[in-house]
């Protein structure tokens, strides 16, 4: 199957087409134009390509097509209860479900909403316990909203998956999604002025868990990456050992090693560039314990950022897209980066996928 | 019939169709009737802030908003804000 790659932009979603050494790579697009494309997805039970998108002027949605984009439907139904005193601001993030869970996907959004389809993203229903979490109060927006951008389901338990949401932090519900529990012990909120480790109020960038060991997840925060082994029980920072910097976005791992991570770090909070004049991306393959760079092929000097949603991994290649409009792969495991597309549109998210 | 409008965006998601014949009684009326009423109308149906609506040249804000009346012959126009880059 030819390596897909899927980049939402600010201007709409652009296909990555390439070859089996993933060296050639020729570009279609924009896909879904004048729409932000926050995320896109292909679906693997079924290939159907979900894209959370949004307008200034005609608001936030959820798009669909099941023929590799060329034609597209919307959510029909998507919205916050009346009684919430919420309405929808921006789609963030598109989770599909599990084997088996047909027609199932979860939605993330903005102002820190989950929604759940079970028809194929025809209609979505608010989340109750999310949208009316008792922590609510204390939540803040970060830069980019108050937005639920991570959303993890463990493979191994069908009641058991997380959210994230910047700045409330990390949230883990037992039961499915009814009920969800505040998963941030150890987790610094550095910004707060009084208590720098509240039981809510974090500002998770990215949350991801290791498909092959559940109980492992990883994030990278505003104040600094971390591990958990025990399923966000409880979480280790793991800076000091490495990195130029805590602060970053996007965090990938490799599905064949849950001690195998990517970060591209930035300065800084109030510096938001690639530390060093460099595009830099920092490994671990030791879970944490230290970092080197692994930056052969990418560009340098730079100032770049890149989104939290613009890494990827698929069996052979790890992928990122900057805000300055390239896609940058690697099939050797960061040894060495080439560019796969340059010159698009500020990149919000990159999403690997296979198209048979 | 009254006639409404499209910009481009829109009749992109109303299957490339730009214009339409609706029967309708108020702008509300009319605007509800098309499939793409939900990105016109926010969750709660309020017309979205960046929406602008013209009914034979006339800015909607100015003939009392989306309930405002209709003979039937009319062509409503759906412009968004212009901005951004």
């Amino acid at each position: 199957m030819a390596p897909v790659v899927l980049v939402g932009t600010r201007k709409g979603l652009f296909v990555l087409s390439g070859n089996g050494e993933r060296r050639d790579w020729e570009v279609s697009g924009p896909l879904l134009r004048g729409w932000e494309v926050f995320h896109a997805i292909a679906d693997p039970r079924d290939g159907a390509v979900y894209a959370a998108t949004n307008s200034f002027v005609y608001g936030a949605t959820v798009h669909r097509s099941v023929d590799r984009g060329e034609t597209w439907t919307r959510a029909e139904e998507l919205g916050l209860p009346e009684e919430s005193d919420l309405t929808l601001e921006k789609t963030w993030h598109v989770e599909p479900g599990r084997e088996g869970e047909d027609g199932r996907l979860w939605l993330g959004g903005a102002p820190g909403v989950l929604f759940k389809t079970d028809d194929s993203g025809t209609t979505w229903q608010a989340v109750d316990g999310v949208v009316g979490h008792p922590t609510r109060d204390r939540w803040n927006p970060g830069a980019g909203g108050m937005c639920c951008h991570s959303i993890q389901l463990d493979p191994d338990d069908p009641n058991r998956m997380y959210i994230a949401i910047s700045a409330a932090g990390t949230f883990r519900s037992e039961d499915g999604g009814e009920s969800w529990t505040p998963a941030n012990k150890g987790v610094a909120a550095d910004f707060m002025p009084n208590d720098t480790f509240p039981e809510v109020g974090q500002c998770v960038h990215k949350l991801l868990l290791h498909p092959a060991r559940p109980e492992r997840l990883w994030q990278q925060n505003h104040c600094g990456v971390y591990r958990s082994d025990d399923h966000g029980r409880n979480w280790e920072r793991l800076e000091g050992n490495g990195l130029p910097s805590g602060f970053g976005f996007p965090i990938a791992l490799d599905p064949a090693d849950p001690d195998t991570a990517y970060v591209i770090p930035e300065e800084g909070a109030e510096s938001r560039v690639t530390p060093d004049g460099r595009l830099g991306v920092y490994r671990t393959r030791d879970a944490g314990a230290s970092w080197e760079l692994a930056s052969n092929g990418l560009p340098a000097p730079a100032w770049c950022a890149v989104l939290r949603e613009c890494t990827s991994f698929d069996d052979e290649a790890v992928y990122f897209g900057t805000q300055s409009g390239s896609v940058f792969v690697t099939a050797d495991g960061g040894e060495s980066w080439s560019e796969a597309a340059s010159q698009l549109p500020p990149i919000l998210s990159v999403e690997a996928a296979e198209w048979s | 019939m009254v006639v409404v409008l499209l910009p481009g965006m829109l009749a992109a998601e109303a299957g490339g169709e730009k214009r339409f014949e609706v029967e309708a009684a108020t702008v509300a009326e009319a605007l509800r009737a098309l499939l793409i009423s939900n990105l016109i109308f926010d969750e709660r149906g309020n017309l979205r802030h960046l929406v602008n609506i013209y009914v034979d040249g006339a800015d909607i804000r100015d003939r009392g908003g989306v309930e405002a009346k209709l003979t039937g012959s009319e062509t409503i126009q759906i412009v968004g804000a212009i901005a951004g880059g």
